[in-house]
């Protein structure tokens, strides 16, 4: 099946640090798949871990879901995914704090609102999507608890929907 | 100081890998360069442990020349379902443990006294931000980047020599076990039989240990920075 | 929804998601993640927070690197005397 897997720069494995080679398979040691495994995601969880490169990645084998993650015993990457640059991730931060923003702006009173908005802009302002989106969904769960939390992670997901050209339902 | 990344994952110790395999057969064939081989790789440790249970050196000494002989004496017998360097330790430690109660010393894991730390944090509460704030328990003070530290201001054998002050510092057992995970490389299974204590009490001293060295390390690197 | 590690409530914004996890909370769970013996639900949040936070992403670099330093430190070296000793006594043995 495909999903998406993020990258640091050079192609390297986040936590692991592990090297990725595009096309080549790679096989994950170990018996337990929620533990070990070639880690990757669906497009839905996207915002939960975007870093500097993004890729699809086809796997193979039981694919198990596991929290943000889709874990399977083997994975390759296959395509590099041009359109997340460095100024898509910028925009997707901006976005986001944008919106965080708007929860302040709508609750004028509200200092902790004001100061989410702010940290938000910060972090977009350094170029820093990943702190900028859970900063953002941290606000909106302040704004309007868990409904708004998960509502703000679906606003980042459907800006991943829109940057892969998947048509939005 | 690149591409250091040891991340073991705790196991129960594996049957005898194939160069210990052929190492047997030497001994049991009476190889005295094979069993010089072995002397070398493991006495170091075997010493360390044993020194862990006995009152001095000399009886240590004793106490690997007892184990040594005991395996001569089991060759024979190994079966090799666990490693031979399993083995030997097993052997060493429960001479050991003999030898050290016969000396009157007191077993050093029987009352870890750690049940009382749990709440310990490794670093100093104030370096984090403050209840009631909306980021509290996030860091106020941050760790440095050791890569933000200029590569030519390192000099290896600096650090290590901070490193090796900070474990002669920590409490008996914290340095036993941060001893026999990080320096003479056992994995937590080998460590926990070694020492006697439970998975639990392994992680949570090797945990100390290890965020005890790390502040030292902490210190050296803000120290080179400022340089 | 109160997590494993989190040993009482702690004063400020009721927070439910894994990812929420603090950086005091993470420093008391880092050896764990380390050693590989997390469960799959609290790995998963210490990676999201990692993600997030340099601080300690930089924490755990300064760890695995004071691991590393300290398997360089030397192994004691086994004296020739005590080699010799220990030797002989496998000669003895072997008659």
């Amino acid at each position: 099946m495909t999903a998406y897997k993020f990258l640091r720069s050079g192609g390297v494995g986040p936590f692991t640090g592990f090297v990725w080679q595009p096309g080549t398979w790679v096989e994950a040691p170990g018996a337990a798949p929620c533990e070990l495994g070639v880690h990757a995601c669906r497009l839905d969880d996207l915002p939960f871990w975007t870093n500097d490169e993004l890729w699809e990645v086809e796997l193979d084998g039981a694919v198990v879901e596991a929290g943000h993650k889709l874990v399977a015993p083997r994975g390759r990457l296959t395509r590099r995914v041009d359109a997340w640059t460095t100024a898509a991730a910028q925009s997707l931060a901006d976005e986001a704090a944008a919106r965080a923003r708007a929860h302040a702006d709508a609750n004028p009173r509200d200092d902790t609102a004001r100061a989410y908005a702010e940290d938000a802009e910060r972090r977009a302002g350094q170029g820093k999507a990943y702190a900028a989106t859970y900063i953002a969904s941290v606000a909106a769960e302040h704004a309007g608890g868990a409904a708004g939390r998960d509502a703000e992670r679906r606003a980042q997901a459907e800006w991943f929907r829109h940057l892969l050209g998947t048509s939005a339902s | 100081m690149d591409g250091y990344r040891r991340e073991a994952t705790s196991t129960t110790a594996p049957p005898i890998p194939p160069d210990e395999r052929l190492l047997l057969e030497r001994l049991r064939a009476g190889d005295e360069a094979a069993y010089r081989e072995l002397l070398r790789q493991y006495t170091p440790s075997m010493l360390r442990v044993a020194m862990m249970y006995v009152p001095t050196r000399a009886i240590a000494e004793d106490v690997v020349g007892e184990t040594w002989l005991g395996v001569l004496k089991g060759l024979d017998r190994f079966e090799g379902r666990s490693s031979l360097k399993t083995w030997i330790f097993r052997i060493l430690t429960n001479t050991a443990k003999t030898r050290g109660q016969r000396e009157g010393r007191s077993v050093p894991f029987s009352s870890l006294g750690g049940d009382d730390e749990t709440d310990e944090s490794p670093v100093d509460a104030d370096r984090f931000i403050g209840d009631g704030h909306r980021w509290a328990g996030h860091w106020a003070s941050a760790p440095r980047n050791p890569r933000d530290v200029p590569e030519e201001r390192l000099l290896a054998g600096e650090a290590t020599e901070r490193i090796s002050a900070a474990i002669e510092e920590l409490p008996e057992s914290q340095r036993a076990v941060i001893t026999l995970r990080d320096v003479d490389g056992f994995d937590a299974e080998e460590a926990r039989e070694i020492l006697g204590i439970s998975d639990g009490n392994q992680r949570v001293l090797l945990h100390r240990a290890r965020a005890k060295v790390r502040a030292a390390l902490e210190d050296y690197l803000n120290e080179k920075v400022s340089a | 929804m109160r997590w494993p590690w989190r040993r009482r409530a702690e004063v400020g914004p009721v927070l439910s998601r894994p990812e929420d996890i603090t950086c005091r909370e993470i420093v008391r769970i880092v050896n764990d993640y380390v050693e590989g013996v997390l469960p799959a639900a609290e790995r998963e949040a210490v990676e999201l927070h990692l993600n997030l936070c340099d601080g300690c992403s930089d924490y755990l670099e300064q760890l695995r690197m004071s691991i590393a330093l300290t398997g360089e430190l030397p192994p004691d070296a086994l004296s020739p005397e005590l080699e010799e000793e220990l030797c002989a006594a496998f000669r003895s043995y072997r008659e």
